[in-house]
Formats: structure tokens, sequence, C-alpha cells
């Protein structure tokens, strides 16, 4: 009985399929990366969320205009201080564009409408380098061929002029969005400036978005190998430097949900190979060094600069651990934190009692069962209605999800950390996962927990 | 008194949300409630991240999961599905069917589809594409659907109906407040501090208590009269039931500052008979006593509004009495009504006001720079300007996010105002302390 129902999915009993009880031996991955199931409360974003809201929106010095009506640009406005920091904080998130698409638009088409939108945001902000169009549900119903209307203006203002096809209703989560983005990338950006000069030493740093900040902590990290970084894809990256990534020596790949396919396409048509890493936790951050090291010969460099990083961070660590050694961890996260984490808890000596992805694929959930204890519960695009059942059931001391997970973690008295856009972070590499000790440690240990009526 | 609209293709900081969010919120008011998007994935995932944001608070929200399938054959199977799943595993006792730019555009018949669904729950057909209006109309569409849907005559009642409109929960609470003052008994339309206010206390019930109960939205057709405070978001339904139902109906300034709430007492007054107690006249003695209080600090200033229709006319009016001067008043949703509503301020008051419908946050800031501003209020979104201009900045209205805890505070009513007026005058304090 490896594959369970959970009682909330009695009367959707397609459900069975997603939910798995890991046992060693055996080869099952849930169902995954399927349509939602209608009347489903889902948690799940659409394709266009993927492709504008993760891969595309970081990219800092160009104009992301929403094709479409108003909401789905509103909603991708500004983040905060927190998610997808950029060096550009005069314009990037700052700044919300979209053609408002209306009645009308609906009925004679939008080219027009977007045509002219172009020109009207790059008039007014023509210091940017770049404009990304972005195709909304709607777009693909009316038929608007905004590749040619991009191309058009392009010509105009003599700036690249990106169409996005990512229409919400395309595939099953904001996975085709990622995909759709790095294809987009790949074809119209990736190969179209040289950088000045070449060195041995070049990489690129794929799949990290920036997320307050991840990347002011995991560049320094191969800078001090020596190693010089082309350009990131996409956190705090430049339209420019994304043209220039062909020419490194290494694709050093973070998210490997997101951005193995421009990888791939890389390693095709530049002979460019590329390497997944984790740079989470110790163990992973200080693996990562060394594979990449080992690539470039850089080993005793690395060998350093790891040996400094872990003395700066292991007492701490070692205090956290102490502290949180035992505690009972379930994680939801896109789909590879489930798994990048799953190792960094061990090493503060937790207990990974559950992991679910929103949008993980068959490789995702490989590598979470290959790392996840015997009964554990792994289950994909979970709901609220099954979240509130596991948390209620397998009383975990954290949850480890997102935003619009948080508020119904601590309405069950659940304490949680959001590990999408962090609580006080940045988490990744050695610095970073202090801090993220130090809040699964705060929330855990969160004197009001203890006032809550009826919270035994 | 002037009155602009750039004529752009571009929308550059957007003023308004789109439809389905503000149905979303009407229903999530409902007690036991759960709205059902019938629109793709983000259509449910987006809204809900920005109502979690705003209000700390998490929210149910379903999804018909309309594919790549539905587009070309239509969602009529996603639909049906959709409800029945939904019914079997939440019991809900109403759903509320959201549309979508993509369920319209494909032109499904969500009203035939539901009508032939035999279900022990209400289901509520909202049309609320996205390429028309804002989240105001959103809402003012849902809660005239599910009046037009729900509400039957049986008797009468001895109740007013109050729709509130896009207002927080801390004003619904000030709301009830008031009326509990007058011992007037009202039907609200609809509660969201049920959903939206609600205590961590453990165990969680599988509906969030209090809310606008399905039976009390019935009994709307037997009310002795309805108020909307916020016109634009409510006034449909009230006149629905006006035209239905022969239940009076009054659509008047949302109660910000003191003469709009003189204005809806008296309206109270009227259609319940029940005079204005002396603690809702010591409450507006203590507005007023605070007004006269702060006046050396805010006199003359020259404030630039941002708000929805009726919240920023009412804002107007309110800066007015506090010897400010409005200059600008903008809202996001395209209006001829709310543009009436602040030419009537200006013409009663004297004041100079640019007045803004269809407004995004580009045009204010021009608007801004041009005329000259010394305090801005609006959402979390005119931090920038403030910042930008090195003005003032007092927040108001949804989404406020980059701070905490304004959903829970008032800002209609005398209390309301006097919340007010503290954030008026120490914003302006802060500014000159920063400076």
């Amino acid at each position: 009985m490896p594959l369970t129902l959970l009682e909330c999915d009695v009367p959707i009993p397609e459900r069975e399929k997603h939910t798995y009880i890991k046992k060693s031996g055996e080869t099952i991955i849930p169902r995954c990366n399927a349509q939602t199931t209608p009347g489903d409360l889902t948690e799940r974003g659409c394709t266009y969320a993927g492709c504008m809201g993760v891969v595309g929106g970081p990219v800092k010095d160009v104009i992301h205009l929403v094709h479409g009506p108003i909401g789905c640009a509103y909603y991708t406005w500004g983040g905060g201080r927190r998610q997808n920091l950029s060096d550009n904080t005069g314009f990037h998130r700052k700044y919300c564009f979209s053609t408002s698409m209306q009645e009308a638009n609906i009925i004679f088409g939008g080219e027009k409408k977007l045509y002219n939108a172009i020109l009207e945001a790059y008039e007014r902000f023509p210091e940017v380098k770049g404009v990304f169009v972005y195709a909304t549900c709607v777009i693909g119903l009316i038929g608007d061929d905004i590749d040619k209307v991009c191309k058009n203006a392009s010509k105009e203002i003599g700036i690249p002029v990106i169409a996005f096809s990512c229409e919400g209703f395309r595939g099953v989560s904001q996975s085709l969005g990622h995909h759709i983005a790095n294809d987009t990338i790949f074809e119209k950006i990736v190969g179209t400036k040289e950088p000045d000069y070449l060195t041995p030493y070049d990489i690129n740093i794929i799949g990290d978005y920036n997320i307050q900040g991840d990347l002011w902590v995991i560049n320094p990290l191969f800078e001090a190998m020596g190693l010089r970084i082309i350009g990131t894809f996409t956190g705090n990256a430049s339209i420019d430097d994304i043209a220039m990534v062909h020419r490194a020596k290494l694709n050093v790949m973070h998210c490997q949900r997101s951005t193995p396919y421009i990888c791939q396409l890389m390693e095709e048509k530049y002979n460019l190979p590329y390497m997944p890493v984790s740079l989470f936790g110790i163990e992973q951050t200080s693996k990562a060094l060394r594979d990449v090291a080992a690539f470039f010969g850089l080993e005793e460099k690395a060998e350093k600069v790891i040996e400094e990083e872990v003395a700066k961070t292991l007492p701490e660590i070692e205090y956290y651990k102490e502290k949180l050694t035992g505690k009972r961890v379930f994680i939801y996260q896109g789909a590879p934190r489930a798994w990048h984490w799953i190792k960094l808890m061990e090493e503060l000596g937790m207990e990974v009692i559950g992991a679910a992805t929103t949008f993980g694929h068959s490789d995702d959930y490989e590598k979470i069962i290959e790392r996840i204890g015997d009964g554990a519960l792994v289950i994909d695009n979970p709901n609220s209605v099954e979240l509130k059942e596991i948390l209620i059931k397998y009383k975990p001391d954290l949850f480890i999800s997102g935003l619009k997970e948080k508020f119904l973690s601590y309405k069950l008295g659940v304490p949680f950390v959001n590990g999408h856009s962090y609580e006080r972070g940045p988490y990744a590499a050695y610095s970073g996962f202090v801090k993220f000790a130090k809040d699964m440690y705060t929330t855990i240990n969160h004197p009001a927990w203890k006032l809550v009526e009826g919270r035994a | 008194m002037s009155q602009t609209k750039t004529k752009r293709s571009v929308t550059i900081n957007p003023g308004m949300l789109c439809q389905p969010i503000g149905a979303m919120q009407a229903v999530l008011g409902v007690h036991a409630a759960i709205p059902l998007v019938h629109g793709s994935q983000g259509c449910a995932a987006y809204p809900m991240r920005m109502f979690n944001r705003h209000f700390a608070e998490p929210a149910e929200i379903a999804l018909s999961s309309l594919g790549e399938d539905a587009a070309v054959f239509g969602g009529a199977d996603n639909l049906v599905k959709g409800v029945h799943a939904l019914t079997a595993r939440r019991h809900p006792e109403l759903i509320g069917v959201i549309t979508t730019c993509l369920s319209e555009t494909i032109g499904d018949d969500v009203d035939g589809i539901l009508r032939k669904v035999d279900l022990p729950v209400s289901l509520v057909p909202m049309h609320t594409p996205s390429y028309v209006g804002s989240h105001v109309t959103g809402y003012d569409n849902a809660v005239k659907a599910l009046v037009t849907h729900l509400a039957e005559q049986t008797g009468p009642n001895s109740k007013i109906n109050v729709t509130v409109g896009l207002l927080d929960p801390g004003d619904i609470r000030e709301l009830k407040s008031m009326l509990g003052m007058m011992r007037v008994k009202a039907i609200i339309l609809t509660d969201i501090t049920g959903a939206f206010d609600a205590p961590l206390i453990l165990p969680r019930p599988s509906f969030p208590d209090g809310g606008t109960t399905v039976g009390e939205i019935r009994d709307t057709a037997n009310s002795i009269g309805s108020i909307a405070l916020s016109k634009h978001a409510g006034g449909a339904a009230v006149k629905y039931l006006e035209m239905k139902h022969k239940v009076p109906m009054i659509a008047g300034a949302c109660p910000i500052g003191v003469e709009n709430t003189d204005a809806f007492l008296d309206n109270v007054s009227e259609l319940t008979g029940r005079p204005v107690p002396v603690e809702l006249r010591q409450n507006r003695g203590r507005l007023i006593d605070a007004i006269i209080d702060v006046q050396f600090k805010v006199a003359q200033k020259k404030v630039a509004i941002f708000a929805d229709p009726d919240v920023a006319s009412g804002m107007a009016r309110f800066v007015h009495e506090l010897g400010m001067d409005p200059v600008i008043v903008a809202t996001g949703t395209e209006s001829k009504e709310f543009v009436k509503d602040v030419q009537a301020i200006a013409s009663q008051t004297g004041h100079e006001i640019e007045i803004i419908p269809g407004c995004d946050l580009y045009e204010l800031h021009e608007a801004i720079k041009r005329i000259g501003v010394d305090l801005l209020m609006g959402n979390t979104h005119g931090k920038v300007i403030a910042g930008d201009e090195k003005i003032a900045f007092a927040r108001l209205g949804f989404p406020v996010y980059d701070r905490v805890g304004y959903q829970r505070i008032p800002i209609i009513g005398y209390n309301g105002g006097i919340n007010l007026v503290d954030r008026i005058a120490n914003a302006i304090l802060d500014h000159a302390d920063a400076a």
C-alpha cells in the first residue's frame, strides 16, 4: 500500500496517485506534472507566473510589459524589498507595465494597442535595454500576433523587444512558463553579444533568482576561487549579460526545475557543459564548490574558501543543531528546494516527515524519494484541504512553504518559515544557512505558541 | 475644478485590479462560502496571495482549472466536475462561481451549466470578465449576484441591509459597533471579519466563524431599507433590492469624516426610526476635538488622495474638514459618478480639485509633480511616489502590505475619523522629522 488516500480526498480518489508513503526498495513515483483536478483548492500558479514572475521578471534593465487585462500585471508588481533583489532599484520592480486590455480590444484585437504601449513605455524610460512582452490567457484566444508586433516595435525603437507566449492556460502549472522563458531567452537573446574579453575561468550561475540576495552570498564564493561570473540567470541579471552567457566555460545550475532547458540548449549549440549543484547547507555548498573547482583545476583555492567559510559558520550551526535536533519538518516547495533541503535538515539533526512540490516533475520526485526517510509522506501539488489534514494529522514541529500557506499554518498552530521568499534571508550557501537555521529555531520556539488556546 | 484623463495605451503602475478579485472578496464575506474561479491557475493563486498579504490571513479559493483543452472545447466539464468535487470535499453552503477573461472569452454559458447541476449548495454565477471594469465593479457584480439569486420575500424582518464594499474588517467592526449603539439590527453584505480577522484558537473550525449567512442574504428582500456605504461596490445590489423587492435604498457618501458619518447615521435613523444615541454624539465630539487639536499641524497642507472611488471621495470631504486642501482626488476605476461626487465636494467647499478617474500611478505621479503636494494618501504602491517627491505619505485602501495592521484599523465612522486624524497628522510630523 505505498500510494495512499488522505481522508479529505475520499471524494476525489484520483488524488491517491499523487500521494505516496516512502518505502525503501520500491520504485514508485507519485503522479505529477498533471492537470490540477477541477474544483481543487490549488496552491499552484499559471504558465504566465512561471514565465514572467519567476524567470523573466528578475531581469533588471528591461520593461516587463504584460499584454492582457490589468490583473496579471498587478499581481506580479513589486514583490517588496524581499524578492528577486537587484541593484537597479530605481527602475526594476518599481514599475509595472500593462496594456490593460478592455472589452473593445478583446473584440477587435490588441495588436495596435500593444505596439503603441511598447513605444509609449520606451519613450518614458529610454534608458532600458530591452522590452519583454508577456501574453496572458486572453491573448492566446483572440490570436494577437505578438511576435510580429514585437519585431516591428524593435525596428522602431532599436532595442530588443521579446515576445513570450506564456498564456496562463497553457500547461499544467508554472513549470511550462519556465520552459517557455528558457526557450525564448535562448533563442532571442543568448549569443547576441560578445564579452570584451574571455578568461579560462568564466562561469554562469544559472537558475538563481537572488531571493533576498542569495546571489550576493553565492557569487563571492566562486569569485574567491578565481572564477569570473559572466552572467546570472536571471537574478539581478542585465539583458546584456544574458546575451553573452554562451561564452562561459561552465554553467553552474542551481534551480534544476526552471533552468535545465537553457543549460541543455547551450550545451547543444555552444558545447558549453553544465553542472547541477545544491547551494544550501554546509555539506552541499562545499560539495558544489569542490565539483566546480575540479572542473577548472582550482581545488586548492576551493579548499581555502571552504575552510574559511566553514570555520565562520560551523560554530553557529552547531548551536542551532543542538536546539533543532529531532524536530520534525514538512517541506512544501515549488520543486527542487524540497530535495535540496532534505540534506540541509539532516545537517541540523532534523527529520523530514514529508515533502511536497507545486510543480515538480518525476526527476524531482526521484530525488526526494531517494533522500527522504521511510514512512515519510511525499505528495504532489497538495491543496489547502490536504495541507490542513497533513498539518493536523502529522503535527510537524515546522512547516516550510510559501506565503499562500503561511497563514493557514499559523492558524493551525504550526510554526512556519517561508521558503519561497524567506523570512530574514538570504538562506543560500554558508552564511545563509545560519540565517535559515536561526529562523527555524525562532518560529519553533516562539513564546506565543504556548499561549494559543487549545494547542497541546 | 478640472478633470484630466490621459489617453495612453500603456498603463504604468496600475490603480486597479481586475474584476475577479473583487468578487472573491465578496464571496469570502459569506459564511461557509467558497469562491470557485472559472479560469486558469493564476486567477486563483494570485488573488489568494494578495489577500494573504493585505489581511495576513489564509484564503480558501477553488479553481475549475481551465487548461488548453478547455480553451478549445469549452470549460463546461471542468465547471461541473469542479462544483461537484468542491461540494463533496468541503460541504460549503454557497459557491460563488466567478468568471474570468478566459472563461468569458471562451464563451461558456455558466448560468446554463450551473442550472443543470443538482447539489445541496447555493450556486451563484458571477460574471466578472477581467477586461471590463475593475476589482470595484467585480465586487459590485458579485454582491448583486448574491441578492439576485438568493433574496426572496417571506415577510418583514425589521432589519436594514448594509452593503459595505471593499472596506476592511476593522471598518465592519466599527459599523457593527455604531449600529449596535443605535440598537439597529442589520444584514451586512458581506461580512469579511470572519474570514479575514479570525482569532488563533484551536481547533480551527471547518469554516471561519462569522460572515453573512446564506439565510441572511435570502432575508435581504424583507428588510426595511438598504444602505450602500460604497455606492460603486454594493450599489448595484441595493438598487436591485429596491426595484425587485421594494426595499428602499440609500447610496450616499462613504461615512468617512464628520459630515459623511452624520449623514450615514441620519439615514439609519430615518429608515429605522431609531435616534442617534448619546454615545455616538460623544464619539462625534471626540473626533471634532481631535481635528481641532491638530489644526496647526495639518491646516492648508495640500493632499493627493488615491483610493477606490467611494473611499477617495469620502476622504476628500474629510480632509476639507481638517482644514487641508484636497488638490488631487484620483481613483483607478473609471466612473462618471465618482467625478460628479468629487465635483460636488469641490463646488460646496470651494477647493480647486484635480479629479482623475481611471488613473494609474504614473499619471498620479505626474499630477503631483505638476501641482505640488504635501501629503499623499494611498495604498502601499504610493510609497515610491512619496519617496521620489519627498512628501509625507499616509497609507489608505487596498492593498497595504508594507506595514502591518491597517486592515484592523477602521477609517469609517467617528472613531475611524479619529484614527485618520492621527494617521494624517503623524505622517506629516514623521516626514518633518525625517527631513
